[in-house]
């Protein structure tokens, strides 16, 4: 009884299927199917990194530089406790921008904010201040390491900027000699590195860092790095411009 | 009289800055405010001082904004916490558009003119201070001393009129009790009135007398029992037999199971046969490498989904017009007050107390969180259960990374360089396990190649150079020379047990350093001595990489002990102080490690002095999840915690895992 009961709804099921109408419902579920996966595809696309990341130790000068791009004008600042954002119009003929973040550089805090917005990253500005560095040289490198050591970062390999701020006080490093002893050092992290532990989220041991055989190098990392000098403050005083063209350009490159 | 007033957003950005009389950069202090009390957790007081000044804070959390007020020390201005209120809640209403729409670019952009407004605020508040009626004498009518009897106030000699004012409640209530007719109903009613009315006041002539005489009744009448007592007593002492036990019929020689050759004298103790898995548990793993605590990750979505699940219905229960507020409650923008986190924050510090948290950094952790998370306005569907367990979970994660890493090679590799060893001194009170996680480190250092000299300061326990002695020559057996270039990985440097605990260390470390070349005096070689076999072999280029110091376990409520830690740690100046403390302390752990500290900068002679630098926390594998003391411990010294002893074999040193342990602390 029951194979009765089927057999003429396959039947009618059939003659519908033979039909014209079936051609049309063919089609229209393809279009959906394609129209969702563009959809997704740009969707990926567009959400994903749009950021660019202003990374540093405390006191580096983030926010200024930050305040800076944005606005042209200096202003006095504190010890960033959460992250800014806003949008960056990248140049006046182009309507590509970018969203700056500014993220806290405390030891606390700089890590849950780069586990926060590391996914979003187009491009990372890693802000050095190059009167303190040798000083501080073991801190930069220990949080660079970790910045590009990071399983995200690695798979993405957003481009590198290391900028070397505070250029307006005599006393700072030039960016060859910050380029330099950060590549001795981080030469050395990675061995100390490997054989202190691993966290949780590398799954097996941290990533190696360039090439095992050889010193490391910046060229050997999967993504460009550039090094660059600016000046937040600016030599003239507060009331003066900034010196952040190499900044500015690169910013076009990457946007 | 202010010093300075700053209105600064939480991203850094100051928008408005007043500098007051003495004009220093607001910048310093207000920096170190923010490092010491708002990145530290420590947010529950309101005010903190730096220097010469003291600062008070208020936090926007609506609108991320923060107002600081600093003002000289000496100065105890009364109106500055109304000030800062009023401030607040002006500049918020003037500025709301700015914060609300433009978010960042309207802080970057805004000028913000508010000298005017702060100027009118200041003068209120001042004069608000400064007037206050004087306070009026009261007059003789309206003061207590009028309404007491003359006759109470009357001294009678010998007797205080203290008791004389009691007493009249009293002889009311004790004219009832002199009625009764025999004399032990009369002991016995006058026995509980002095009681019940007091027990120190003291007794008038009559009472006294009767109170003399109720203990002789009762003496006598005891007297008479007494006397009945012994007798059956002797009476069962003749019968008293001594019990036997199914063993008892040997004696203590015979349960000497002790192998009598080996009691006592050193040589005689055999090497044992050492077996190198037993020490070594782990037979897969990579040598050198410091692993991290394992620790499933939980879903914490799962916990979640759980408290918004039974906060929905609720909202569907009620009438129209609660379902209305419940529903605005979870979808708009509500902002959360003081009343609706105090339920929750009361839950989450009994939780974290009930993870072995010390009960006064839970409370101050939650006042801390509390602080941050007022007024802030929650996002939709959030619920004030998840937005506070977020906001302390962050907190936690963030005590947990308190400064920069202690990275014990790279450091290791640093004094290499200069031809010197780095040294580490190992200080904890009795029994946390000081001596095994030396073993430990040592085992790891050895690993990376670099050779460890072990000193052996703890003078004082009974077998601490033995147990020293057998853990190196492990060591020596697991490493031997041969296989790294004959160079010997590992020696003990020890001077027997009575001796100066910072002498052998200054000893040792010059021993150390000997290979260098050129040392200073080199160790006076010890005669051989039949109790030690293991002569200290003549200083000859022999440079040790790594010092490891092993101390003697002290409380810290023993001064002269303490004395003595703090001096060892002053004059050798060593480069790693450890604090060692175990995983199941609790409240203890607090005092430990203020107690230490305090001794430490107390003695020191040096402008900073030399404080715990890391923690190693022990018998982590005791522990399940309750993994408080890691919080209590960083949080009162803000020092990292560099190690994790989770075991008694060679491989049981890990790492922290700050995600991990929060995850633990969070867990149901």
């Amino acid at each position: 009884a029951m194979a009765g009961g089927l057999e003429p709804d396959l039947a009618a099921l059939r003659q519908e299927l033979s039909g014209p109408a079936a051609v049309s419902v063919l089609i229209a579920l393809i279009a959906v199917a394609v129209t969702f996966l563009i959809w997704r595809f740009v969707q990926s696309r567009r959400s994903s990194r749009k950021a660019v990341l202003l990374l540093g130790l405390c006191d580096a000068g983030k926010t200024l530089l930050f305040a800076r791009l944005l606005s042209g004008r200096y202003r006095d600042t504190q010890t960033s406790i959460t992250d800014s954002s806003a949008t960056y119009r990248v140049s006046q003929d182009k309507s590509t921008s970018v969203t700056l973040i500014d993220l806290p550089g405390h030891e606390s805090l700089r890590l849950q904010f780069l586990e926060r917005f590391k996914a979003a990253a187009r491009a990372i500005v890693f802000v050095v201040d190059s009167v303190a560095f040798q000083r501080e040289v073991k801190d930069v490198a220990e949080f660079l390491y970790q910045v590009l050591v990071d399983g995200t970062i690695l798979k993405n390999a957003p481009a590198l900027l290391i900028a070397c701020n505070k250029q307006d006080v005599t006393m700072a490093k030039s960016a060859k000699l910050i380029q330099q002893q950060l590549e001795k050092e981080l030469n050395t992290l990675r061995v100390t590195r490997s054989a202190a532990p691993t966290s949780l989220d590398s799954s097996g041991g941290p990533a190696q860092l360039g090439k095992k055989g050889k010193d490391f190098d910046f060229s050997q990392l999967p993504m460009k790095v550039e090094f660059v000098e600016c000046s937040a403050r600016g030599s003239k005083g507060e009331e003066g411009d900034a010196d952040l063209e190499g900044l500015e350009k690169w910013l076009v490159k990457v946007a | 009289m202010l010093d300075f007033f700053t209105i600064f957003s939480k991203g850094g950005l100051v928008l408005w800055c007043f500098q007051g009389v003495r004009g220093p950069a607001a910048t310093a202090p207000v920096n170190a405010l923010i490092r010491s009390v708002l990145l530290q957790e420590r947010g529950g007081n309101n005010s903190f001082t730096h220097e010469a000044l003291t600062l008070k804070y208020k936090l926007d959390n609506q609108f991320e904004l923060v107002f600081v007020v600093g003002f000289q020390k000496i100065l105890t201005l009364t109106y500055v916490d109304k000030l800062i209120d009023d401030v607040h809640k002006e500049f918020r209403d003037k500025y709301r558009n700015e914060f609300q729409q433009k978010g960042a670019l309207g802080l970057l952009n805004g000028t913000f003119d508010f000298k005017d407004d702060f100027m009118r605020l200041l003068r209120d508040a001042e004069e608000s201070s400064r007037v206050r009626a004087p306070t009026v004498m009261k007059t003789f009518e309206q003061s207590l001393k009028s309404q007491k009897t003359v006759k109470c106030m009357i001294e009678t000699r010998g007797e205080k009129p203290k008791e004389k004012v009691k007493n009249k409640k009293n002889k009311g209530s004790k004219k009832e009790g002199t009625e009764a007719a025999a004399a032990p109903s009369k002991a016995s009613g006058g026995d509980k009135q002095p009681s019940a009315a007091g027990d120190k006041e003291e007794l008038t002539k009559d009472e006294i007398l009767q109170k003399n005489r109720e203990e002789f009744f009762r003496r006598h009448m005891k007297a008479g029992e007494k006397s009945r007592s012994p007798k059956p007593d002797a009476q069962k002492e003749k019968g008293k037999k001594p019990r036997v036990w199914d063993l008892g019929n040997s004696n203590a020689k015979v349960l000497d199971y002790s192998n009598s050759a080996t009691n006592g004298s050193a040589e005689a103790c055999p090497v044992e046969e050492f077996d190198p898995d037993m020490a070594l548990g782990d037979k897969n793993r990579e040598p050198g490498r410091l692993y991290d605590l394992e620790y499933e990750s939980e879903d914490e979505a799962e916990e979640e989904k759980v408290v918004q699940n039974t906060s929905k219905p609720s909202a569907k229960k009620g009438g129209l017009g609660g379902m209305f507020g419940m529903l605005k409650g979870l979808v708009g923008s509500k902002s959360l007050t003081r009343e609706d986190m105090d339920p929750v924050l009361e839950k989450m510090k009994d939780h974290l107390i009930a993870k072995n948290v010390a009960a006064e950094i839970a409370v101050q952790l939650c006042e801390s969180v509390a602080k941050k998370l007022e007024g802030k306005v929650m996002g939709t569907f959030t619920t004030v259960t998840s937005t506070v367990k977020q906001a302390l979970q962050e907190a936690l994660v963030q005590i947990l990374q308190p400064q920069r890493r202690v990275d014990v090679l790279r450091d290791v590799m640093d004094a290499q360089r200069h031809r010197r060893p780095y040294v580490v001194t190992f200080c904890g009170v009795n029994g946390v396990g000081k001596s095994t996680n030396l073993a430990k480190i040592s085992f790891w250092l050895i690993e990376n190649g670099f050779s460890v000299l072990i000193a052996a300061c703890d003078t004082f326990r009974a077998g601490a150079v033995e147990q020293l002695r057998t853990h190196t020559r492990r060591l020596n057996a697991l490493h031997p020379p041969e296989s790294h270039g004959g160079r010997t990985m590992v020696q003990l440097y020890e001077k027997g047990y009575g001796k100066d605990a910072a002498g052998i260390a200054m000893e040792a470390i010059s021993y150390g350093r000997c290979g260098a070349g050129g040392a200073a005096v080199p160790p006076a070689v010890p005669p051989p001595h039949p109790s030690r076999p293991f002569p200290v072999p003549p200083a000859r280029n022999q440079g040790f990489d790594v010092v490891l110091v092993d101390t003697a376990g002290r409380m810290q409520d023993n001064a002269p002990l303490m004395t003595a830690l703090a001096k060892l740690i002053a004059v050798n100046a060593p480069d790693l102080v450890l604090f060692v403390g175990e995983a199941l302390v609790g409240n203890e752990a607090v005092d430990q490690l203020v107690k230490f500290n305090k001794a430490l900068a107390d003695h020191s002679m040096a402008q900073t002095p030399r404080l715990i630098d890391g923690i190693v926390l022990t018998k982590f594998d005791t522990i399940d999840d309750k993994v408080g003391a890691a919080i209590s411990m960083t949080y009162i010294t803000s020092k990292p915690i560099v190690f994790v002893g989770t075991g008694q074999t060679y491989c049981d040193l890990r790492s922290l895992n700050a995600k991990a342990v929060v995850a633990a602390l969070m867990k149901a």
